[in-house]
């Protein structure tokens, strides 16, 4: 009898194991950008509270809110109406006898089912968090976390990243940050907010104008254009230590910084030689090359990921369009031809495609094509100014600003255009968004 | 008695021209000593009148002069005084007008088309006012700067905001200004003069402008 038992555990274990193993080998290669790809449809219950508490419903509450946010955001999933899921509005049934109904979450749609528990003592917070094939009625990925109140948002986000490494082989975006700037001081700043809009911290008090930030690819530092010393100059902030250096003030521009993947460059426009014109530094010497070299304005540069190749914009043909460059200074290629005025270049860390915004019919907006020019696709339409697009570091998601309620603001979407959502009600401006890379 | 007669006839005749005479002697005596009474009175008044008039007329003629000399001096005053406040006015005149120049050199802005930055005839007009304004106060040093409308890149619009100002400094230097007295920034387009998002704004915002930085 004992043996037997050891031998079932064993054989549940192995049956696990090999489910598992099945399970995300086959999930690895769930391509969530194929045109082809459907969403999975996935119900979310509410967490329950284990050990009692009073004021727990809006732990409840928050953990609900930030996963459903997550799951729709990550592309992966369509989350099914809350009624669907309570009893007492005609919903399914979800427990019977103890045990997840999963032949009624299938009745309803349901592809996925997530369910989990938490308990909070005062300051310290457990969240257990587990997520099942409703098909299969199989578990396949659980997690506790453990940590404190005020981590919430985090742990979940962190749950949210290992259910997209489960299924797509690759971590979410859900502990990255953006930066951007606001003028909602009076003067325009950095501030840097969650991927999701939460958590927003002012970084510069420059009490100038600050514009143009982007991260390090380590994600500690952010490299920008200020005023601050009367002229537009680049300067670099150390996140960690606080710590600022200007890197480059010559005569005229110094402006529109990109780091490399390496870390080892920036390319940057300056006019110090009388037009602007697309420039390397190299971090450790400061040793300066020049790559374009043309009458034109040249600006805007980003690094492909691979390091090899340099997009920019450029005014030489008459308007400005989108260019690419070795980054070694040679072989000019221009890949946007069918636009007038094309600007903010952004290189997909996938390397496969560009984001940029373009002016037609008195209206920027977003288009994606592909890094030699063709398959030119319109992400967004009919809302206003759409401009300043920026990939995530998972490349499937892109945040720009909109004007469509008003003033400019930052909002997200997927990298077909679905799912727009702004991220944060400020006060005043905010633009120019830059994407950290992932933090683990 | 003939003679007797005779001589008393004449004698009476004698006595009686004589008497008449005496007589008329006196009556004449009285009215000649009136006459000359009556003159020597005239005389006498005549006399003191003339002095008085005399020093009536030297007090007239010296308040009059004293007259005419403070009148002298007054007009001297004043016309001194209308010419200091003509020169004054002149000179406050001429500090307007500088001032003016001054404002308008600063105050009055070129504007471009979306995204160019070439300079349109009435930039043109303004750039060259404004160039012999410099030319007249060759101690003057100017910054330039070159703003854009809000649509388009902020970095786009930085670099077409430099080329705005570099318009307006070739045609400075065309014009005989030297360059070394004109800097250059851009602003993009950070810094509109009308925050709204619409052409009229748009228009507004896409500019040079001058600002006096020393002398």
């Amino acid at each position: 009898m004992k043996k037997t038992g050891a031998l079932s555990i064993l054989f549940v274990f192995i049956c696990f194991f090999l489910y598992d193993f099945t399970i995300s080998y086959a999930k690895i290669y769930i391509d969530i950008d194929s045109p082809s790809f459907r969403r999975f449809p996935a119900a979310v219950n509410y967490f329950k509270n284990i050990e009692g508490g009073d004021n727990q419903e809006n732990i409840s509450e928050e953990i609900h809110q930030v996963l459903t946010q997550d799951l729709e955001i990550s592309g992966l999933f369509s989350l099914l109406e809350q009624p669907l899921l309570s009893e007492s509005m005609g919903g399914v049934t979800l427990y019977k006898d103890g045990k997840i109904n999963f032949i009624g979450l299938s009745i309803i749609g349901a592809e996925v089912f997530v369910e989990g528990n938490f308990r909070c003592n005062d300051d310290d917070l457990e969240i257990e968090a587990r997520l099942y094939d409703v098909f299969q009625g199989k578990f396949v990925i659980g997690k506790k976390y453990i940590g404190k109140r005020r981590n919430l948002r985090k742990m979940i986000h962190r749950f949210s990243d290992d259910v997209l490494l489960h299924f797509t082989g690759e971590r979410g975006v859900f502990d990255t940050k953006i930066a951007f700037i606001s003028d909602e001081s009076g003067h325009k700043e950095i501030y840097i907010m969650d991927f999701d809009g939460f958590n927003v911290e002012r970084i510069t008090d420059h009490r100038s104008i600050v514009l143009s930030p982007s991260w390090s690819p380590d994600g500690k530092k952010i490299v920008f254009t200020s005023y601050k010393n009367g002229n537009p100059d680049i300067y670099i902030k150390d996140l960690i230590t606080n710590r600022e250096e200007r890197i480059a003030h010559y005569k005229g521009l110094n402006i529109a910084p990109d780091w490399s993947p390496d870390g080892e460059w920036l390319v940057v426009t300056l006019s110090k030689d009388g037009n602007p014109e697309i420039y390397r530094i190299e971090m450790n010497k400061k040793k300066l090359r020049r790559l374009t070299n043309n009458w034109g304005i040249d600006v805007s540069p980003t690094f492909s990921p691979d390091g090899e190749e340099v997009a920019f914009v450029s005014n030489r043909s008459g308007n400005p369009n989108i260019y690419v460059i070795h980054s070694s200074g040679n072989n000019v290629r221009r890949l946007t031809f069918n636009t007038k005025y094309s600007v903010s270049p952004d290189w997909s860390p996938r390397g496969d495609r560009i984001v940029f915004s373009s002016l037609e019919r008195g209206c920027f907006n977003i288009y994606t094509m592909s890094s030699d020019g063709t398959d030119l696709k319109q992400l967004t339409s009919d809302s206003g100014d759409n401009e300043d697009p920026t990939w995530s570091p998972s490349g499937r998601l892109i945040v720009f600003t909109s004007t469509r309620d008003g003033r400019k603001s930052i909002y997200i979407m997927r990298a077909d255009g679905t799912g727009q959502k702004k991220l944060k009600k400020f006060n005043g401006k905010q633009y120019g968004p830059s994407w950290s890379p992932r933090f683990r | 008695m003939l003679v007797k007669k005779v001589s008393f006839n004449l004698m009476v005749f004698a006595l009686v021209v004589s008497f008449s005479l005496f007589l008329n002697a006196c009556a004449k005596k009285v009215a000649v000593e009136e006459i000359e009474q009556k003159e020597e009175v005239i005389a006498t008044e005549e006399v003191s009148d003339e002095a008085a008039e005399q020093k009536r007329l030297e007090e007239e003629r010296a308040a009059r002069e004293a007259q005419l000399k403070e009148e002298a001096l007054r007009k001297e005053r004043e016309r001194e005084e209308a010419a200091r406040r003509e020169e004054e006015a002149r000179r406050e005149e001429a500090a307007k007008r500088e001032a003016q120049l001054r404002e308008e050199f600063e105050k009055e802005n070129i504007h471009f088309d979306f995204d160019k930055f070439f300079l349109s005839d009435e930039a043109k007009e303004t750039l060259s006012k404004k160039a012999s304004w410099l030319l007249d106060n060759p101690d003057i040093n100017i910054t330039i700067e070159g703003h854009c409308d809000e649509r388009g890149t902020n970095e786009y619009n930085m670099a077409l905001g430099e080329r705005r100002a570099n318009s307006a400094m070739k045609y400075f230097v065309n014009a005989g200004v030297n360059a070394g007295r004109i800097s250059l920034i851009s602003y993009g387009e950070e810094k509109p003069l009308d925050p709204e998002s619409n052409e009229t704004a748009w228009a507004k915002n896409r500019r040079d402008q001058f600002r006096i930085i020393s002398e």
